[in-house]
Formats: C-alpha cells, structure tokens, sequence
C-alpha cells in the first residue's frame, strides 16, 4: 500500500476530529466575540450528542432530525441559562458556566435511563467526513457576514465596553444572549455529529478539560476573527499526533513528556503571540521590519 | 484574498505536523506483518493504553505485565524463531486518541493484532475501527459486559466481566459469613467501578439479601467520612465496595477509623498488594471478589509474579491480564501454524484451550469473552489468601 | 450527627486553606490561578519525599514543602503572568496561561513520581482515635483542623497588621495608587504569589497526610471546589473563603446525610449557581462585579 494511501487512511479520523473541533472553538467564539468567557459549551455539546443519539437508538428517527435535535435541545436549554448568567461578566460568568457544565455531566452520570458512567454505545455511525466540513463551513460563512455588519459592529462595541455601547443604545442583553444561544447550538451541532461518528457518549468526555479544551483552541488560534479559533483547533488537534509521531522517531517511551510539550507550547503561545497563531505572519513581519529599519537607522 | 492566504499559512503549519506524525510511525512500519513469505517476521503487537489521565495508573501495570511477557515469549524460542515486536502509544484517557492509535496502528504500522485499550469507553469508540479493517483486538481490561465483543468477530477479551466475577464471591462469602443485610458503596462516574455495582446489586438480590443503604463517590474523591458514617449509622451485616485501588484503600482505613467493625466485601479493583500496602492494618479480614488468583501457586503466576518483582513493580490484577494476553497471543500463533497474519491470529485465539497463564487455566468463551476460574480472596496476616 | 459534623469540619478546613490561597491571589491580581491545585499536588509530593525517602519526621518536612510551594509560585508568577500584565484580556490568558503551567506541573510531577497513588509511611503522624461527645475523631484530624486554622489566622494577621500586609491590601485595591505611594508591586505582587502557593501547598501536605493518599492528579478533585468556595465567601475575601470553606464542608455532608451521596457534587455547584445569580459578590466579597 502507498505511503500516500495509509497517511489518508490513519488520518481520517484526525481530519473529522480538526472539522469536529473547529466547530467547537468557533461555538466558544461566538461568546468570546462579544466579551463574555463561557465555558459553557462542553455542558451545551453533552447535551446535544446525547440527544441525538437518544433520537436515533431510542426512536430510530432520521439522522437529520437527530443532527436537529442536537443544535435544537441546546438551544432550548441555553435561553433560560442565559438571561441570569449573561448579567455577570469577567470570571464570574467563566465560573458560573463551569458549574453549569458540571451540573450537565454529573446529571449524565446519575441518570440510569443514559446508563450512567457507561453512556450510550453502539450509536450508528452516520457521519460522514462532508457533512462536518459543511457544517463548518456554514458556520464559518456566517460568522464571516458577521463582520462588517451592523450586528457585528454591535458586538464589537460590547466586547470594547458594554456599558458605552448600552449608553448608545445597542441592546446588549438581546445581543449577547443570541450569541450564547448560537455557541449553544454549534457546540450542540458538534456533539451529534461526534456521536455519530465515534460510536459511543460517555458523561466523563464533557467535563471541565473538555470546556477548557474549546477555549484554548479559539483563544490559541487567535479570537479576533473568526477563522482564528479554527486554526487554533486544527493546530491542537494535530499537535498530540504530531508529538506522537516525533517521539516515536526519538525512540521515547509513552508517557508524560508528550503532555508536558503540549503544556510548553500552549504556554508559548500565549505568552508570545497574544493575538494567536493567526497573527504569526503578521508578527514575523513586524519582527522583520523592525530589524530591517534598525539595521537602515544604524 | 487575504484569507486565501492566511488559509495556505495554515495549511503550511499543518501539513507538515501532520507529515512529521506519519513519517515518525511509517519508518519503522514498513515490514508488513504476516506476509507468509517470511516465515521468521516478526508478529507486532500494538497495545493501546492509557499512560497519561484518569486511568494512567492501570496503562502503567498493563505496560509492565505486557513487556514482561514479551521479553519471556522472545527469550523461550516457542515460537519457531518468531518474534514478538510490542509497541506501546499512550491514549491518553481519550477517546480520540484512542482512534487516532487504532488508525495508526492498523495503517501505519500494520501491527497483526490490537492490545488495549485500557478503558471500555474508549473501546466502544475505538474497536468497531478494529472490527471494520479485520483487525483482531484483546482486550486485557475492559469489563463491561455489553458492548465490547458484541462489536463483532474481531474483538477479543482475556478480562473476566465483574458478572463472571461477583455473583461467585457474594454466594461464597453469604455461606461463609451468613449476613441478611448489606450496604454498597461504588464510585458512579467511572465504567469499572459502576460495571461492579450492576452485578453487585443483582447478585445481592439473587442471594436474597435486604440493602439496607446505597452510596456513591466520585473517583478524584479522597474523603469517604460522609457515606461511611451514613452507612455505619444503618448497621448493614456486610459491606459491598465497588472500587478501584486508589479509593478501595481510602475507604477501608476510613471506615474502620470511623468504628465500622464489619466485614468488607470488595470487587475486581482490590486486587493489588498496593490495596494491602495503602490501607495497612485496616486490610485485615477484607474479602475480595476477583479474576486472578494472586495466591496461586501454579508455575506460570510464580513466574509472572517474580518478574514483575525484578522489574520493581507491583504484580496486580491488570499487570496479569496483560501478561497472559501476551501468552495468549503466542498459544494463537502456534495454533495458526506459526503465522503472523490478522486472520491466522484471529483463527489461533478460537483455538486456544485451558493455555496456563498467571490467570488459571484460560480459554475463550464462544462469545469470545474470557474463561478461567476466578477466585474469592481474603487478607489474611497482610497477604491475600485463596478462601475454599 | 454530631460524628456528620466533625466530617463536615475536618473537610471544610482542607477547603479552606485551598481556597484562601486562589483568594488572595484574585484579590491582588484579578486572576484565577488555575496553577494553585498543581502547587497543592507537587507539595504534597515535596513532603512526602522528605518524610519517606529523607526519614524527615513530618514537622520539619512540611515547612519545607511550603517553602518548595512558595518558591514555585514566585516562578509560576514570573513565568506565566507578569508577561501578561499589560494585557487587555490579561483574565483570559492568565486563565489559560496558569492552565498551561498546571499541565507542566502535573506532566512532572506524573514522569517524577509515576501515577500510582502513594502513602506516607507507617507511623508518620499518630494515629489514635478520641472519642468526643460521641463522635470518632482521630488525633490527626483535630491537629489538621488547628494547623488550618492557625495558618489561615496567620495570614488574616499578616494582612492586617505587618507592612507588606498593608501593601498587598494596596495593591488589591488599585495598584497604580499603590505605585503612587512609593509601593513596589512588582515585589508586592511576589509575595502575593509567595503566600498564595504556600498555603495550597500547605493544604496539599495536609490533605496528603489526612487521607493517606498522594498522587499527581489530586488537585483535581479540589480544583472545582476551591472555586465553588470562593465564590461562595466573596472573591478576594480571605475570611470569606475561610468561612465559606466550613460552610461548603458541612453542607456536603450533610447533603450526603439527606439526600444521598450522588447528589453531593450537584448540590455544591448548585449552590455555586445560585451564590452567583443572586449575591455574586457572596458573602463577603468585594462588590461591583455586577453590570452597571
């Protein structure tokens, strides 16, 4: 078999998991963008994986009604949470969103009708590579009209300072709640289409490093715009491989150091390129300028 | 356009990331095993464990036990000048680490035959991968009744479920101890622990004895004081635990420091000198339900058990289901007329019968689950003893 | 019930002292520290080196944990958040920042250590059993509780009547005044993060020694509570945090007494949602953290 053919066939399920990602860190975006820090979406991608994939073991419905069902519940849920949880900000709101995500996954474990711990196994695989890229790219094409917009320029300005732009008349509760609902619904999205793909949902893959997990990814790749979180997710994604693959070259034994290099370069980044990875370019340049005019002035 | 650029940046980052993690596996996966033309290639096992995360410590044992044994498979020559090339990659805990290796493992590296992985949630994820490419797998850990061999005819498991463990031990232990009530503690939000609990309870109620009280932890948890005092203020005859190592010590100490004077009986999890060692006088008198006779005296457990001596770790429940699966998988090679392929070992496990492994005798079931005896242990004088 | 109570305040006092420490350090810096429960999990492992491998009795191998602790804070402060100082969205990159060094810690302290849970030996602290009022308590429970205690009055004193107490008060407040008046908040800031990371460590010894129990992942079960206790004292509130670290200890036990143990976790973030929809501020915190 060719090299070129067995690197597709291991990486396929990496390339899904890139897609399955990105969904999640631009749903972490869609909060970030307006200022809030939730970390909520772990809770809101529970939720819906197992909806859908209640729907289709339990009820046999379609596939696309389960995908529905899987933005959909979130949704549904993410309204009544969010109006109280909206009125806090800063790290207020990050923790209050944990302890939401925490209620979701230890509900999950208690709850004998998922089996608990064990969750739900044996779920259809129904996802295929296209339907995740779709699904991005619809998301992305969105948040992309975003930009520009009024709506986005509205954002912009609660992210900058609320009160102003509540002063200027932006209803920002509306706002920010919309956007609360829409990272709920992507994360949601995700999760279906995860289920569906991985065969099984188990509460213990949606905690609290699962919504830290998503926020790196869009704060890593750089949460000004939008095509940023889905850099940072494909990077991270591929990162444990990657490390995988050196350390095998290296002869190492598995273990710790893989998690310990993927700890350095996570604090690289944060550390050195605020604006994440996709300001690298952007950064080298200016790096280089300031050398090249150094060098000019003597 | 400026994103079509910064989309080829990103493609530039990526692509060579992604090429780097192929070239490092593929250098050394080029040999394809099983081609019958090379009598004498070497069989690659790729064992998928948990080194890193929740369940690191068990990935640990598992390593050890599966390199001991395939060092001693190597050094015996029985398998005609075969050899046995392990290679370990770390799951992480995660499920889509866990595919990601699988991948790796059936493509790149062409590895004959699966081991792992050490979780049975991430084996429902990863094993139908397996299933799908022809690629047979052992489990040497996973104990969910459901939901693992059921994925098809590829996968394969030497780990007895707690179903096949459990009732064994309540039956013994009600005939030794004759108690009418009882009360169960089990950690809920791991698949071990919560797996025990479901046969724990149906086999209480089998035997026809009350619960008087039902608890849980959570496995981070390190302080039991609150369900302990609950359940001593019920006064049970017996007390049931469904709990791995770690919390299986922590519970026992505590609750005899809090004036629980009653028996403890414990399920696969307590089966580990470092349950003795952590709760220390507190172990006296614990019965234990498990899958491998750590007393046993029979020359394949007395071997295993001087090997992980030299090797400075402890021999545990895990170390020896993974050892023997290593026995397992060369009793399959022999069978399949020492052949390395995926099918020739899928053909062999069908075919191994009573193999003596640190476990007992060992054969699969028709359902390809594990066969052997298992044992009811209880520690005595700071040593577990076989109970008759 | 009287026993119920003891557990709950043998559990509280843990809490507290874990969570003092993240409240000192988001009242000076606005940051949360997720690094602290990896500071409590290395300590723990310090002690335990010093007392089993060093045959060091437990009393000389704790100050020297905490010593190790505070160490690794001034380098934690040095390395991943006085870069991020200037920043805008320093809240956000300190989270992931100190996350970031929480993974590196536990990678080492896993390839140091191994994951396997360990114990201190055998005759570390006496472990003789009393009997008050009915209930079991051990002599190393009750000396756990006093160490807490007294440790956590050590700091409320030190805030309140040394100098670099006075200071780092100061600096909560608004450091650029406290730049102003001559205070140096680099050093200030230091300290902060000198005493923050003693005290987790402290309760990482402590935690250790109660439970018998030392491994890498440790702080993981108390990362969350120690948030759900400051929230619930107050943010930036040491006597909030002390306070609210008893409360949170007996309302678990006592959920576990009524409602049964699986809701016990649920009940505690349960309260944590409802402190922060209705008192965000908690018990004693500092106000204006609500929108205008």
């Amino acid at each position: 078999m060719s090299d070129l053919a067995s690197f597709f066939l291991t990486y396929q399920s990496l390339f899904s998991f890139i897609g399955l990602n990105s969904l999640l860190a631009l749903s972490v975006y869609c909060t970030l963008c307006c200022g809030q820090l939730s970390l909520a979406n772990a809770g809101f991608m529970a939720i819906g994986a197992y909806a859908g994939a209640l729907l289709t073991q339990n009820a046999h419905a379609p596939y696309a009604l389960a995908l529905l069902a899987g933005a959909l519940v979130p949704a549904l849920v993410a309204v009544p949470l969010g109006l109280p949880v909206l009125r806090l900000r800063g790290v207020y709101l990050a923790i209050a969103t944990v302890g939401f995500g925490e209620v979701v996954r230890l509900g999950f474990v208690n709850w004998s009708y998922t089996n608990g711990a064990l969750g739900l196994v044996a779920i259809p695989q129904k996802t295929q590579p296209w339907m995740i890229w779709l699904a991005l790219a619809v998301v992305m094409f969105a948040l992309a009209r975003l930009r520009g917009s009024r709506a986005g320029y509205a954002l912009e300005a609660i992210r900058e300072d609320e009160p102003a732009a509540r002063s200027m008349g932006i209803p920002s509760t509306r706002y920010k709640l919309s956007m609360f609902v829409a990272g709920a619904a992507i994360a949601g999205l995700s999760g279906a289409l995860e289920a569906h793909l991985t065969y099984m949902v188990a509460p213990n893959g949606y905690g609290f490093s699962r919504a830290v997990d998503m926020l790196v990814y869009a704060v890593v790749g750089g949460d000004a715009v939008f095509y940023g979180p889905v850099a940072g997710a494909a990077f991270l994604t591929v990162l444990p491989e990657a490390l995988r693959g050196a350390a095998r070259t290296l002869g190492l034994s598995p273990g710790p150091l893989r998690m310990f290099v993927n700890g350095a370069i996570l604090l690289g980044v944060i550390l050195f390129l605020p604006n994440g990875i996709v300001s690298l370019p952007r950064t080298l340049r200016a790096l280089r300028l300031r050398k090249a005019s150094r060098a000019a002035l003597g | 356009m400026r994103f079509g650029r910064w989309s080829f940046r990103l493609a530039a980052v990526v692509v060579p990331l992604a090429l780097a993690a192929c070239k490092g596996g593929g250098s050394s996966g080029d040999a394809v095993a099983g081609s019958s033309a090379q009598a004498k290639a070497p069989a690659k096992l790729g064992a998928a464990l948990s080194m890193t995360g929740a369940a690191a410590t068990y990935g640990q044992s598992q390593k050890n036990g599966l390199e001991a044994a395939t060092e001693e498979v190597n050094a015996s020559g029985s398998l005609q000048g075969i050899k046995l090339e392990l290679l370990v990659e770390d799951d992480a805990t995660s499920k889509e680490q866990g595919i990601n290796v699988f991948q790796r493992f059936i493509n790149t590296d062409k590895v004959s035959v699966i081991i792992g992985p050490t979780l049975s949630t991430t084996a429902t994820a990863a094993d139908p991968l397996a299933q799908q490419a022809k690629v047979p797998v052992l489990a040497i850990s996973n104990t969910s009744p459901t939901g693992i061999t059921d994925i098809g005819d590829y996968i394969w498991r030497d780990s007895l479920t707690e179903a096949q463990v459990v009732p064994g031990a309540v039956k013994k232990a009600k005939a030794k101890l004759g108690f009418k009530t009882a009360a169960v503690l089990y950690g809920n939000d791991d698949v071990f622990t919560k797996a025990g609990y479901d046969v724990m309870k149906k086999a209480l109620a089998d035997e026809t004895v009350t619960v008087v009280d039902t608890q849980t932890f959570a496995k981070p948890d390190r302080d039991f004081s609150a369900q302990l005092t609950a359940i001593k203020g019920k006064k049970p005859d017996i007390l049931v635990v469904s709990a791995l190592a770690d919390n299986a010590a922590a519970i026992v100490a505590q609750a005899r420091q809090l004036g629980y004077a009653g028996p403890i009986l414990g399920g696969n999890g307590f089966n580990s000198p470092a349950f003795i060692k952590n709760a220390g006088p507190a172990a006296e008198g614990v019965l234990v339900g498990t899958s491998w006779n750590s007393a046993s005296t029979a020359p394949a457990n007395q071997r295993f058990k001087e090997l992980m001596q030299k090797r400075g770790t402890n021999p545990d429940q895990f170390s020896a289901q993974a050892y023997s699966g290593v026995l397992i998988i060369a009793e399959a090679v022999r069978k399949a007329g020492y052949k390395t392929g995926r099918d020739d070992i899928k053909n062999g496990f069908a075919q191994v019968k009573d193999l003596d492994t640190p476990l007992g005798k060992f054969s699969f079931t028709p359902s390809r689950d594990a066969q052997h005896e298992p044992a009811v242990q209880q520690v005595k004088d700071g040593k577990f003893q076989i109970v008759e | 019930m009287w026993q119920q109570a003891i557990n709950g305040v043998f559990l509280g006092a843990i809490y507290a002292l874990f969570a003092v420490g993240y409240a000192l350090v988001f009242g000076v810096l606005d940051i949360l520290n997720l690094a602290h429960q990896a500071v409590f999990t290395v300590s723990a492992f310090v002690a335990l080196a010093f007392v089993a491998g060093g045959s060091m009795p437990l009393a000389i191998a704790m100050p020297v944990a905490l010593l190790a602790a505070g160490l690794i804070g001034i380098g934690l402060e040095r390395v991943a958040f006085r870069p991020l100082r200037g920043r805008s969205d320093s809240n956000i990159s300190g989270l992931i920042s100190s996350l970031a060094a929480a993974t590196i810690l536990e990678a080492v302290a896993l390839q140091i250590w191994g994951p396997d849970v360990r114990r201190f030996p055998q005759g570390t602290f006496p472990d003789k059993p009393l009997s008050v009022l009915g209930a079991t308590v051990s002599a190393l429970q009750l000396t756990i509780i006093a160490v807490s205690v007294a440790l956590m009055a050590a700091l409320t004193a030190l805030l309140r009547a040394t100098r670099l107490g006075r200071q780092i008060r100061a600096v909560a407040e608004s450091p650029r005044a406290a730049r102003i008046l001559g205070v140096d908040v680099d050093r200030v800031i230091a300290w902060s993060f000198f005493l923050s990371s003693a005290l987790g460590g402290a309760a990482g010894v402590l935690f250790g020694v109660a439970f018998n129990s030392v491994s890498p992942d440790m702080g993981r079960s108390v990362e969350l509570k120690g948030l759900a206790v400051i929230i619930l004292g107050g943010m930036g509130s040491i006597a909030g945090a002390v306070i609210a670290g008893f409360a949170l200890g007996l309302l678990e036990v006592l959920t576990v007494v009524q409602l049964g143990s699986s809701w016990r976790d649920a009940v505690s973030f349960g309260v944590l949602f409802l402190v922060l929809l209705v008192r965000p501020s908690g018990l004693l915190g500092k106000a204006a953290i609500r929108e205008a």
